[in-house]
């Protein structure tokens, strides 16, 4: 097993003045779990292709271990891949696809077969030793393509959107089972997703990109609740965190902020970091998630100083849960995330409280969190 | 064995070895085994004999006058019976015979001599008769990270069969010839013969496939086109010539893809051929704004929507979005093009500007 390093990294394609990916500087922990999320186009593939040895390196190095591959070929690597477009090869049964790998490195029958065997129970699959790819589902595809990475009991996994093919429900099945399978085998694991709930549940650290630059990478939780700058708070998160741009201003010895349909109080701790920053008069841009804001009559009552009022254009209940679409707050609808229990219905007008201690201001102009950065 | 292989056991045994063929009987009559063995040895009135080889009833020896002791017989009969475990034709022999037919193939394609027969001269030609399916593959590793022929040919008979042949053309790109028993193999147990659908998906299968591991073992990126099988000694030079075209053809209208396939650019041969100026003046007339595709949002929209056969909900899931963001990205450009993609007119023009563009921008 080994970890897996990037340091100051770079990929410029030719003909093109900017870089795919820049000054990329990570450093993987062996046996860690690491999510690569962002937008289309973000640079997160092309990171985990250079990492693969499928690109080559503009600038920068990469170690695998201790050792630097950048001029290693993707089969002495001892890495193992596992991609959206998983081509099993047709002609071959499972068991041969799974062999595959192993019997172009000429290992010893007996041991291609116990590794066979052992990742078909560890993916349930060993019923489907005999099937040939055509008469497999999505699903045991899939599988059958993890399997041929595990084999290989490789010091590193890299997934690129393994699970993209799948419909929801049997994503969410495998996202847990690889999750697991990752956690029993051991292995470092670098996987590329778009989906920031796949990368929320499955990630040890996870790393968002954007236009080829790391915006931010740390733990599920810290990235919810501490995002280091606008992008990273709206993009993780569903519904994305509520934006609200308005003016901060003293009064009465407090701070507040104020926007349409927007009076509410900072707390003191947050107003004293934003006084010496100097934020006091000018426009921000305040970030609310869906839920902190409150409807619980013990949490308005609580709360006199961070009451909003707003009609609900739309409401989704799901169940557990419902999703209120508020109007009459800033310029664009804002979203409620509160009790599926609760009587709200469209059209209503309704108040709620503003859980202060959970806001997040941003620099209007360089967008970066101001209360996460000293 | 070889002259300077000689010469260097001659050195090693420090005695003339003579190259002999002799017949089993002969063998069996001096005092050798009834059914000799490559690297059994006889003590015969000239010297010690060894057998280097066995054809048949007929036997490639070495003789030698130098006295062995049983142990150095041993040893040597060892090496020997090792070296035999090679197929009869060494690698060098088949890409030494390999590279001829190649070099006759790229001569006939340059000629334009589309139906010439693969010649008796050439070694390989018995090995053409039988239904194949080739693969066009163009490497654009770096030459120090490129396969060399023993490697290539290795893995790709680990990966189809042992029936394929290897042939080098042109500098990064070769032909690849695999028999087509390859596509009965990919049928489902108790399914019928494949379809002449069936048959394209296997190989186009078999073609990622393939992309897979050539980049997975060696990285940098290439590209492969296949076709569906021939019969090679009558139609080697019309398949290259169809294979090159579609992975020109390929890479001009759809950069970034990797595996084309020559079913699926029948649009784009008769878009290349168009004449520049007709193709400008389609593309000015059509185009109610000129700077619609500079959007790549629009193009990547657009190429995803055709190539989900204008299926709404495929392409907004393929794209990961919304279907009601998707609908809103085609009324933008029915709005600013004044085409509805979701009309099967419309679709065509815009599928054939899309492919035009994107050959106007490369330029």
């Amino acid at each position: 097993m080994a970890g897996v390093r990037l340091e100051h990294v770079f990929k410029k394609y030719a003909g093109s003045d900017k870089a795919s990916v820049t000054d990329f500087n990570l450093d993987i922990q062996d046996k860690e779990f690491l999510v690569l999320v962002g937008p289309s186009g973000c640079g997160k593939s092309t990171t985990l292709r250079m990492i693969a040895g499928l690109e080559e390196i503009s600038e920068g190095k990469l170690y695998i271990g201790d050792r630097v591959v950048n001029d290693v070929a993707p089969k002495d690597r001892d890495i193992a891949m596992v991609f959206q477009s998983y081509a099993l090869y047709p002609h071959m049964n499972v068991y041969q696809n799974m062999a595959f790998g192993l019997k172009l490195r000429k290992f010893r029958k007996d041991e291609i077969d116990r590794r066979v065997r052992e990742a078909a129970r560890t993916l349930e699959i060993e019923h489907l030793l005999d099937r040939k790819p055509k008469a497999l589902s999505g699903g045991q595809r899939q599988r059958v393509a993890l399997g041929r990475a595990i084999v290989r009991e490789p010091q590193v996994f890299l997934m690129d959107e393994p699970l993209s093919n799948l419909d929801a429900k049997l994503r969410t099945q495998m996202r847990a089972n690889i999750s697991k399978l990752m956690k029993r085998l051991e292995t470092t694991c670098i996987y590329v997703t778009h989906d920031q709930t796949e990368a929320m549940t499955m990630g040890d650290r996870i790393v968002v990109m954007k236009d080829g630059y790391i915006q931010q990478a740390a733990t599920p939780d810290v990235l919810y609740n501490h995002p280091t700058n606008l992008f990273v708070a709206g993009f993780i998160g569903a519904p994305a965190m509520n934006f609200i741009t308005g003016q901060l201003v003293e009064e009465g010895g407090s701070v507040r902020f104020r926007a349409t349909g927007f009076n509410l109080e900072i707390p003191e701790g947050k107003a004293k970091s934003l006084r010496a920053k100097g934020y006091i008069g000018k426009e921000i841009i305040l970030g609310i998630r869906p839920e902190d804001l409150h409807d619980e009559p013990v949490f308005i009552e609580g709360s006199p100083n961070s009451i909003v009022n707003a009609s609900i254009e739309v409401s989704e209940n799901l169940g557990h849960e419902a999703l209120l679409y508020l109007t009459g707050l800033g310029k664009d609808n804002i979203i409620a995330r509160v009790d599926g229990r609760s009587a709200l219905r469209e059209g209503q007008n309704v108040k709620l409280a503003v859980d202060m201690n959970k806001i997040h201001v941003f620099d209007k102009d360089t967008e970066d969190n101001v209360l996460e950065h000293e | 064995m070889n002259k300077t292989r000689l010469q260097q056991l001659e050195q090693l045994l420090e005695a003339p070895v003579v190259p002999k063929t002799v017949t089993a009987a002969e063998w069996e009559r001096e005092g050798g085994k009834r059914n000799p063995e490559v690297g059994d040895t006889l003590h015969a009135k000239q010297g010690v004999r060894i057998i280097t080889r066995v054809n048949g009833t007929e036997l490639q020896v070495l003789e030698t006058a130098a006295s062995l002791t049983p142990l150095e017989e041993r040893l040597l009969g060892y090496v020997l019976q090792h070296n035999n475990a090679k197929p009869v034709s060494s690698s060098s022999d088949l890409e030494r015979q390999a590279r001829r037919l190649g070099e006759w193939i790229q001569q006939s394609v340059t000629a334009g001599e589309w139906r010439a027969e693969v010649p008796d001269r050439m070694e390989l030609r018995n090995r053409l008769f039988d239904g194949m399916v080739p693969f066009l593959l163009l490497c654009e590793q770096l030459d120090d990270k490129e396969p060399n022929y023993n490697e290539l040919e290795k893995t790709i008979r680990t990966y189809i069969s042992d029936e394929t042949l290897l042939v080098p053309l042109r500098e990064h790109e070769w032909l690849i010839l695999s028999t087509d028993r390859v596509l009965t193999e990919a049928e489902a147990d108790g399914d019928e013969a494949l379809g002449h659908e069936e048959t394209k998906e296997v190989l186009a299968s078999l073609a990622e496939g393939l992309h897979q591991l050539v980049t997975g073992e060696w990285g940098g990126e290439c590209h492969i086109a296949v076709g569906e099988p021939i019969v090679p000694s009558e139609n080697v030079v019309r398949i290259v010539g169809t294979l090159r075209e579609t992975i020109f053809l390929g890479r001009k209208f759809h950069v970034g893809m990797q595996v084309h396939l020559p079913w699926l650019v029948h649009l784009e041969r008769l878009l290349s051929g168009i004449p520049e100026q007709v193709r400008s003046r389609f593309v000015e007339e059509m185009m109610g704004r000129p700077d619609l595709f500079t959007d790549s949002e629009t193009i990547s929209t657009l190429d995803a929507f055709f190539s989900m056969d204008c299926n709404v909900s495929e392409t907004a899931k393929k794209l990961f979005i919304h279907r009601n963001t998707l609908l809103y990205r085609l009324d933008k450009i029915k709005h600013e093009a004044g085409l509805d993609v979701r009309s099967f007119n419309d679709a065509v023009l815009v599928r054939i500007l899309l492919l035009l563009y994107k050959v106007t921008k490369r330029k």
